[in-house]
């Protein structure tokens, strides 16, 4: 296990005394702050990384328009049968080589990192170095503070009502922010649907009353510092989804509706053409050639 | 033990089904993982390893089944067939 995992220690202890040491000049060595900091940005850094898969998802969502009416035509002409009906979609996606969904790799793969993280900080709070993070950064980090909260710390692993308070606060911040992009989803970026539309109001009501749980259970035992890390992770998600809607929504979506009505409105006060539908017009014929393209060729692969 | 592993996942699928809505293939990687683990037990969680990372973004999803035989829509409907002869003769020659 630890011949797998050492790497990765080395590239997470890597990355954080790397933005430490940027950061120190700045904040002072020893300072909480940095350190916090660092944290973060090994999230940053991560979730950067991650933005082109987000593109890349967000465009083939786009190419789903072409595809709509076979799709609504596979709906109806299987719809006593889910089973066949998903069978059929995913054929639908494959044939015109577009995915909407997400692929499971890269998330799955960021719970390693996870686990190494914990494993770093928690070796802070026990002076045992992992990677890079050894001698005086062990001594400097240990003591680092976040809102007074030493980040090595734990809500069960200390006694100080400081602690307790500032891992409480970041549960519930986690929450909060997990909570919010579900719901800027559900309400403004999904196209409107009839009849799921009710089973994930449904599932939406479970999860509000489930994730704090989840997100107490577990964080209780986790140290301030992957508190923070999960925190940034989370706020990035909500500000990363509330950009593409605010800018790029899903056709079809309110938030679609909003911002055509947004540009009308400005393109009259200014009294130009209609610049804001004229460009989504440009765009459909676009989108149908993309969509023809693949099925001549669709034997190929 | 598969029993403990199957509910493990079961209870993943519960927790994330909100997070990750859904998955490049069909079944999604955790369905494929419950069935095959239940099935096939180890060989199943290779099977399941094996599929996660071929589910990356280089992929391009579609169907793909622990055992296309005994899993797909197309058997399982011929099996609802079997059971009641009379019905739904239009549909699976159009499913077909």
């Amino acid at each position: 296990m630890n011949t797998i995992l050492n790497p990765l220690y080395s590239v997470v202890s890597g990355v954080i005394v790397f933005i430490h040491k940027l950061l120190a000049p700045v904040f002072g060595a020893n300072s909480g702050v940095t350190w916090s900091l660092s944290i973060m940005g090994l999230v940053v850094l991560i979730r950067i990384i991650l933005i082109p898969l987000f593109v890349k998802q967000i465009k083939s969502q786009r190419a789903l328009t072409a595809l709509q009416p076979h799709m609504k035509e596979i709906q109806k002409k299987y719809k006593d049968d889910r089973q066949k009906q998903s069978e059929e979609m995913m054929k639908l996606y494959k044939e015109h080589k577009t995915n909407p969904l997400a692929s499971c790799f890269p998330v799955l793969a960021q719970a390693p990192i996870f686990f190494s993280l914990f494993t770093v900080l928690n070796g802070i709070a026990k002076n045992k170095p992992h990677g890079f993070l050894k001698g005086d950064y062990l001594v400097s980090a240990a003591q680092a503070k976040f809102f007074g909260a030493p980040i090595s710390q734990s809500f069960l692993g200390s006694s100080q009502t400081t602690v307790k308070i500032v891992t409480v606060l970041l549960i519930a911040f986690m929450s909060g922010t997990t909570f919010t992009t579900q719901r800027q989803l559900m309400v403004k970026g999904m196209p409107k649907m009839d009849s799921s539309n009710n089973m994930m109001l449904q599932q939406q009501k479970i999860m509000l009353y489930l994730f704090p749980v989840i997100f107490a259970i577990s964080g209780v035992n986790f140290p301030v510092g992957v508190l923070i890390y999960w925190s940034t992770t989370n706020l990035w998600t909500w500000g990363q989804q509330f950009y593409v809607i605010k800018r790029n929504p899903t056709p079809g979506s309110p938030a679609y509706e909003e911002l055509q009505k947004k540009r009308a409105h400005k393109a009259k006060t200014e009294g130009k053409e209609i610049e804001g539908i004229d460009q989504n017009e440009a765009i459909e014929p676009e989108v149908l050639g993309q969509r023809q393209q693949p099925k001549k060729k669709k034997k190929k692969k | 033990m598969r029993k403990i592993a199957v509910a493990l996942m079961r209870a993943y699928q519960i927790a994330t089904s909100n997070v990750a809505p859904r998955c490049k293939y069909y079944p999604s990687c955790s369905n494929y993982a419950i069935t095959a683990v239940g099935r096939y037990g180890a060989k199943g969680v290779a099977m399941s390893a094996w599929r996660i990372m071929r589910c990356n973004p280089w992929s391009g999803g579609g169907v793909d089944y622990v055992d296309e035989n005994l899993d797909s829509a197309d058997v399982k409907s011929l099996l609802v067939m079997n059971e009641k002869l009379s019905m739904n003769e239009k549909e699976v020659v159009g499913a077909n």
